[in-house]
């Protein structure tokens, strides 16, 4: 254990050092800048102007939602974005000749190894996502004056669903030892296989062949669902019921899945 | 004691693929003695790295056995007693030399006041301690050499790899590094040294191997591999061939080099008495006689040159 958390304090230095956290700050301060003056506009009399006034606490804590959901969707999406670039490049620096050998050297296991420059990316990416989510949350209890903590839920999902993408990028670091291929399907997933398949009732109205349907559902149930965590996301935060949590666990299942094989390429791979 | 046994050790890269396969190692038998410094002398590409990657399971062998230290089963823990330089090693370049050896040295199951004490001592010996907060990308390559050796030493382990440990470090470092090994061997701790540069294996190895293409040519002392092709130069007045016994001729490999001078290889110092009696019972008077001791650079480049030719070593 205590190899593991060497590594992955490591890792967040080195992400210091190649100023990925640097620049992953340097965008969340842009949007705490950019929300806490969108904020200071805000006028409370105006917003409250023109709703049905029956419990003023909870209209506001409506409206309040309202904002927290417009502000964490598109962080959702640039944050696994940005993490995705960021922290791409961790596995296959360690894996560069010269480096690997040393490392496989000392008496640590390959997997101790690797999985803590798996937590490593994650955490870089966990500090600045919770630095971000957090300062909104701050800036909604000064200004509104209150409590949410349904958006403080956004650090897991985010955090969460960019772990499942590190997994692809990890296992196809480990492969080929380079961080492109991984980058590449990490974002192909995110961006059009997940919401295309979170989608698939409607494809399934133009498509005559079960045999297809057949194809698409399996694909669904084996490839991580980050649209539907985003989705899953906005409902914790507007306070919505969440009844389906399929696409946690079958994407946690995916995430295991991938770290698995990661390790055993990693484990019986020569240097 | 062993602290390195390796049976039938053979490794091959790509198998099962005509294009790409490469047998790194074949059939490799070879033994360390506690306590001794071996070193392991070979061309590019003959299989020196690939043999020390396998002893500490950063490639896999495709075949044979190897004991490290006395185990047989290799576990990683077992490298708690093993330190390793690699050749070309890379340090995170954001790291200072001190943070380095920290890194290195929690690895290693180290911390604590423990691990700074080590840290304090190993930059002194190398002669870094004036740049221990300095990062290590301003490092020279002789710096980043020392460096790396003090890593490789920091769990104060019985047994250390050096893959050529003296890579451009100038010619005191190096008399530096050399004094550092010895004083290890003196310690009990062995040294496997991989090496282009013979002189400096010669000058301190106990024993040395010569591979080429993955197959061991030749492993003994140093002394023994050396003293084996001791030649001589030999003045005379007059000629040997046609007076001296053929049989003489042919044991010793006398050849003439100049008018009156010849060459002559004895395998052991002692046989040169026979040679000396045989020239004088055939009243040839010897006008000189002197000792060309073959250096290992010798001794490598004409068992190198045999195995290219395929002849028999």
């Amino acid at each position: 254990m205590n190899n593991i958390i060497t590594v992955t304090l490591y890792t967040l230095r080195e992400a210091f050092a190649r100023k990925v956290f640097i620049f992953f700050f340097a965008v969340v301060m842009l949007v705490l800048v950019g929300f806490g003056v969108f904020a200071s506009l805000v006028k409370l009399d105006d917003l409250m102007k023109g709703a049905m006034v029956i419990d003023p606490q909870e209209a506001l804590r409506q409206i309040v939602s309202r904002i927290e959901w417009l502000i964490i969707s598109p962080i959702y999406g640039l944050g696994l974005l940005l993490s995705i670039f960021s922290c791409s490049s961790f596995i296959p620096s360690m894996l560069e000749k010269g480096n690997i050998d040393l490392l496989l050297s000392k008496p640590v296991s390959r997997s101790q190894l690797l999985l803590g420059k798996y937590f490593g990316g994650i955490l870089v990416v966990f500090l600045n996502i919770s630095i971000l989510v957090i300062g909104i949350w701050l800036i909604i209890l000064v200004k509104f004056s209150i409590v949410s903590f349904a958006l403080l839920f956004a650090i897991l999902t985010i955090t969460f669903s960019f772990a499942v993408l590190y997994s692809i990028i990890m296992l196809f670091g480990v492969i080929s030892g380079n961080s492109m291929l991984g980058m590449m399907l990490s974002y192909l997933i995110y961006l059009i296989i997940s919401p295309v398949l979170a989608s698939r009732s409607v494809w399934f109205q133009f498509l005559q062949s079960d045999v297809a349907k057949k194809v698409i559902t399996f694909f669904y149930y084996i490839l991580p669902k980050t649209a539907e965590i985003d989705k899953f996301t906005s409902a914790l935060v507007l306070n919505q019921p969440v009844s389906n949590y399929q696409p946690l666990y079958s994407s946690f299942i995916f995430l295991a899945l991938m770290v698995g094989l990661s390790i055993y390429v990693f484990e019986n791979k020569d240097f | 004691m062993y602290s390195i046994e390796i049976q039938n050790l053979t490794k091959i890269y790509s198998p099962g693929h005509p294009k790409k396969e490469v047998k790194a190692l074949n059939d490799f038998n070879m033994t360390v003695p506690q306590g001794s410094i071996f070193g392991l002398l070979g061309p590019n590409g003959a299989g020196k790295t690939t043999l020390v990657k396998i002893l500490l399971g950063i490639t896999y062998p495709t075949s044979g056995d190897i004991k490290l230290l006395g185990h047989d089963k290799f576990d990683y823990t077992i490298k708690k007693r093993i330190g390793y330089l690699p050749e070309n090693h890379k340090f995170p370049l954001y790291l200072t030399g001190q943070d380095v050896m920290k890194f290195y040295g929690r690895l290693s199951g180290l911390s604590g006041s423990e691990l700074d004490k080590k840290i304090d001592d190993l930059l002194g010996l190398m002669d870094l301690s004036k740049w221990k907060k300095t990062k290590v990308r301003t490092y020279s390559k002789g710096m980043m050499q020392r460096l790396g050796l003090a890593q490789s030493m920091l769990n104060d382990p019985d047994l250390i790899f050096l893959d050529e440990p003296t890579d451009g470090v100038d010619p005191i470092g190096r008399k530096e590094i050399r004094d550092i090994l010895i004083s290890l061997k003196e310690r009990n701790k062995t040294i496997f040294i991989n090496s282009h540069l013979l002189s400096e294996v010669e000058l301190i190895s106990d024993r040395a191997g010569i591979l080429n293409k993955g197959i061991l040519l030749k492993e003994c002392t140093v002394k023994e591999l050396t003293s084996n092709l001791e030649e001589y130069t030999i003045n005379v007045d007059g000629m040997l061939e046609g007076i001296l016994p053929q049989a003489i001729i042919e044991e010793f490999k006398v050849q003439r080099t100049a008018e009156g001078e010849y060459s002559a290889v004895v395998k052991e110092s002692m046989d040169i008495n026979t040679l000396v009696d045989a020239i004088r019972n055939n009243n040839i008077t010897l006008k000189e006689i002197s000792l060309r001791k073959k250096s290992l650079e010798d001794v490598f480049i004409n068992l190198i040159n045999k195995a290219e030719k395929g002849e028999t070593i």
